[in-house]
């Protein structure tokens, strides 16, 4: 077989690490938010930086095989989105100072890494490999931008479930943990925005690059039309709420779609068009 | 030596009970004085709060027991026709000491972990340093209650969470507004709950409070105290509700004052902002129906008290991290009482072979010379110290039972052929 790791088992071995890491750390953030226990509330933070930079570590070594050129595939796409929304998290914590929404973001990062270490194993080859300043802003930007929508699905899933415990008089764990439904709206805001920007960069550099290859890349293609989609109902969704007044009750269920609809969308493309806009290089 | 606790709380007397036996602090500071001065007791202190009186006291007579103080206090407070010995506690020793523990960690308290009980011990606590009625033993275990309730507030949640109706009104607020600084407040109402609202509204930075009320002298008054200084007429406050973000009820009426209908227009004015209503008045201001609006949090009495149960309930999970800090100081009290047992035959001990050393190096005194002397002298220091190192260091051993210290100090009495101790406390 053909697989890039399995030539290398150190890196086989990381890849593993990794995603016991984004557990354990899942663990230790999920047993101070349910449980509050002290140990966790000490360790979480320590172990996340940890995951965080043993991640960087393996997907420096990884791509130092390719002569540190991005390479296309679910496996290190799936691994990638997991490392921008520990990043995010790791940002928004540092920044918001409210460590409470920390077990659904990683959750769901673990989630992505760990299917991407269980594809590893399934994998033939690591996928095409990308040099150029354009191509790597377009796949950088594209992969924050998932991020960015992934995280605002994610809060908004969580500003609904606290609405509605505190409409039904349910005060209940939620209601005792996660931040007040105002924090929760601008955070979810601060994603959808640099969701936005960050499609747009994608879009951007996406062009350039589709100039520079001189027509080997086609604009009728499912994965440029899907993102210009998803662009275009993103964008609309910032101004849903000046314009039209929606509050931000029907603005989660927006994003929440959004979310879903995006991820399904990269799965079918993951399963029915595998390669890089028809590229194989 | 002894501590004796007796008195009467919530738990063991009604309020009438409790309302006679009370001490004023005039009173506590001549009632603890007298029990010193007549000789009844070494050190005394009162606590005494609008649901508790309880006495705590070192005795100096054997005569001195729960029953005697308890007859001691219904004697003082001349409440014999009301008040009997049954109506009171009475505690003992550690038991005394666990007592006090609990009382300041508040979890004795009418209302789990409230937050006032502690500053009355510390007072209580001042009352008999001032009269000079706390001594040794009534000293450390106050200041070891405290350690204790400073553990507990810090180490465990029996604090956390609102336990009043107008602080869950804030709690629910504080859930749904990041900064409450930053929000209009319209409290209609200026009577006693409303107030207590708006300060604890105040308290978490709500500077922006309109106070609207059917006497506007009331308003104003209550606006004053608050410092916003800002009222609304009682006729014409309708017209502004679009403009606040939390709105407080506390009148009496026997009709809603705010209607699903002009709610609804307020909600439009806003572009459906969320907005809080606060209905704390009973029976209810506020049309229910108004819930139904989109983006409105209308929460009545009853809603509130939900929050205030599940915090009752979280703080009584906290119930088994507190009795372990509680068990734990017991523990090192109860070792420190039982040391104080065994200091004199310490003193003793040293004392006796102190004595022995110096007699001896007496008879050698003119027939060394100084040099030799003292060098004798040292090594004498040294053979003592290591012989009398096995016997107090199993004097000082952790006692955990006080039946093991006469045994213990018997024991090295006999060895060492020591006078008996004079009784002192």
């Amino acid at each position: 077989m053909n697989n890039i790791l399995y030539n290398n088992l150190p890196l086989l071995i990381l890849t593993q690490v990794v995603s016991m890491l984004y557990v354990v750390t899942t663990f230790h953030y999920g047993i101070h938010f349910f449980r509050e226990k002290e140990n966790a509330k000490n360790y979480k933070q320590p172990l996340l930086a940890l995951t965080v930079l043993t991640h960087v570590v393996y997907l420096g070594l990884l791509t130092s095989l390719e002569g540190y050129k991005l390479s296309y595939s679910t496996v290190n796409l799936m691994s990638m989105v997991a490392l921008t929304l520990a990043i995010t998290y790791v940002f928004i914590e540092f920044t918001t100072k409210s460590d409470k929404t920390g077990f659904f973001v990683l959750a769901f990062a673990a989630g992505a890494q760990l299917l991407s270490s269980f594809l590893t194993a399934q994998m033939p080859s690591a996928g095409p490999t990308f040099s150029g300043l354009s191509i790597g802003v377009h796949l950088i930007a594209s992969i924050f931008g998932f991020s960015a929508i992934a995280i605002a699905g994610l809060y908004s899933i969580i500003y609904l479930l606290l609405f509605r415990q505190i409409q039904r008089n349910k005060f209940e764990l939620l209601f005792q943990r996660l931040p007040n439904l105002e924090v929760l709206e601008k955070l979810t805001m601060h994603a959808v925005a640099f969701g936005f920007i960050f499609l747009s960069i994608t879009l951007f550099a996406g062009m350039i690059e589709q100039k520079a290859s001189s027509g080997t890349v086609t604009l009728i293609e499912p994965k440029l039309i899907t993102l210009v989609i998803i662009w275009i109902l993103y964008g609309a969704s910032i101004f849903v709420k000046p314009l039209i007044g929606w509050d931000l009750k029907h603005m989660a269920y927006l994003f929440i779609f959004l979310f879903v609809f995006v991820t399904l969308l990269i799965m079918l493309m993951a399963l029915f068009s595998p390669t890089f806009h028809r590229l194989s290089l | 030596m002894n501590i004796i606790s007796v008195g009467v709380n919530h738990k063991t007397a009604p309020i009438e009970i409790r309302e006679r036996i009370s001490l004023s602090e005039v009173q506590n500071k001549e009632f603890i004085t007298d029990l010193i001065s007549s000789g009844l007791a070494h050190e005394a202190m009162v606590i005494s709060t609008c649901n508790r009186t309880e006495l705590y006291v070192v005795p100096a007579m054997h005569e001195v027991t729960g029953e005697y103080l308890k007859e001691y206090i219904i004697a003082y407070k001349d409440a014999r026709k009301e008040v009997r010995p049954e109506h009171f506690f009475s505690r003992f020793y550690c038991g005394t000491a666990r007592h006090l523990f609990e009382v300041s960690s508040a979890i004795d308290s009418l209302i789990l972990g409230e937050g006032q009980i502690l500053g009355q011990v510390k007072e209580a606590y001042r009352i008999a340093a001032e009269v000079q009625a706390a001594g040794i033993l009534l000293t450390r275990l106050c200041h070891t209650a405290f350690s204790v309730a400073k553990k507990v507030k810090t180490k465990t949640k029996i604090m956390e969470g609102a336990v009043s109706v107008s602080y869950a009104a804030v709690e629910l607020a504080q859930k749904i507004f990041s900064n409450l600084s930053m929000k209009k407040i319209l409290l209609i109402g200026a009577g006693e709950t409303g107030e207590l609202a708006a300060k604890h509204m105040y308290q978490k930075n709500a500077r922006n409070i309109v106070i609207t009320n059917r006497t506007l002298s009331k308003a104003e008054s209550l606006a004053e105290a608050l410092g916003t200084k800002k009222v609304l007429p009682f006729e014409s406050y309708k017209d502004y509700l679009h403009e606040f973000d939390i709105i407080i009820t506390a009148v009496s009426t026997k009709e809603y004052i705010l209607r699903e209908t002009e709610m609804h227009q307020t909600m439009m004015k806003r572009r459906l902002k969320p907005v809080i209503i606060l209905d704390l008045g009973l029976p209810r201001n506020v049309d229910p129906d108004i819930s139904k609006l989109q983006n409105m949090f209308l929460k009545d009495i009853d809603a509130l008290k939900h929050i205030i149960d599940k915090n009752l309930e979280r703080r009584s999970a906290e119930l088994p991290k507190v009795n372990a800090i509680i068990e734990e100081e017991l523990i090192a009290f109860g070792q420190w009482i039982n040391t104080l047992k065994v200091r004199p035959t310490i003193v003793d001990l040293q004392s006796k072979f102190i004595e022995i050393k110096e007699k001896e190096l007496e008879r050698y005194r003119y027939k060394v010379s100084e040099d030799e002397l003292a060098r004798m002298e040292h090594l004498t220091d040294r053979i003592l110290k290591k012989i009398l190192h096995h016997p107090i260091k199993m004097l000082k051993a952790p006692i955990d039972t006080a039946n093991n210290i006469p045994s213990r100090v018997n024991l090295v009495r006999n060895v060492f052929d020591l006078e008996e101790p004079n009784q002192q406390h």
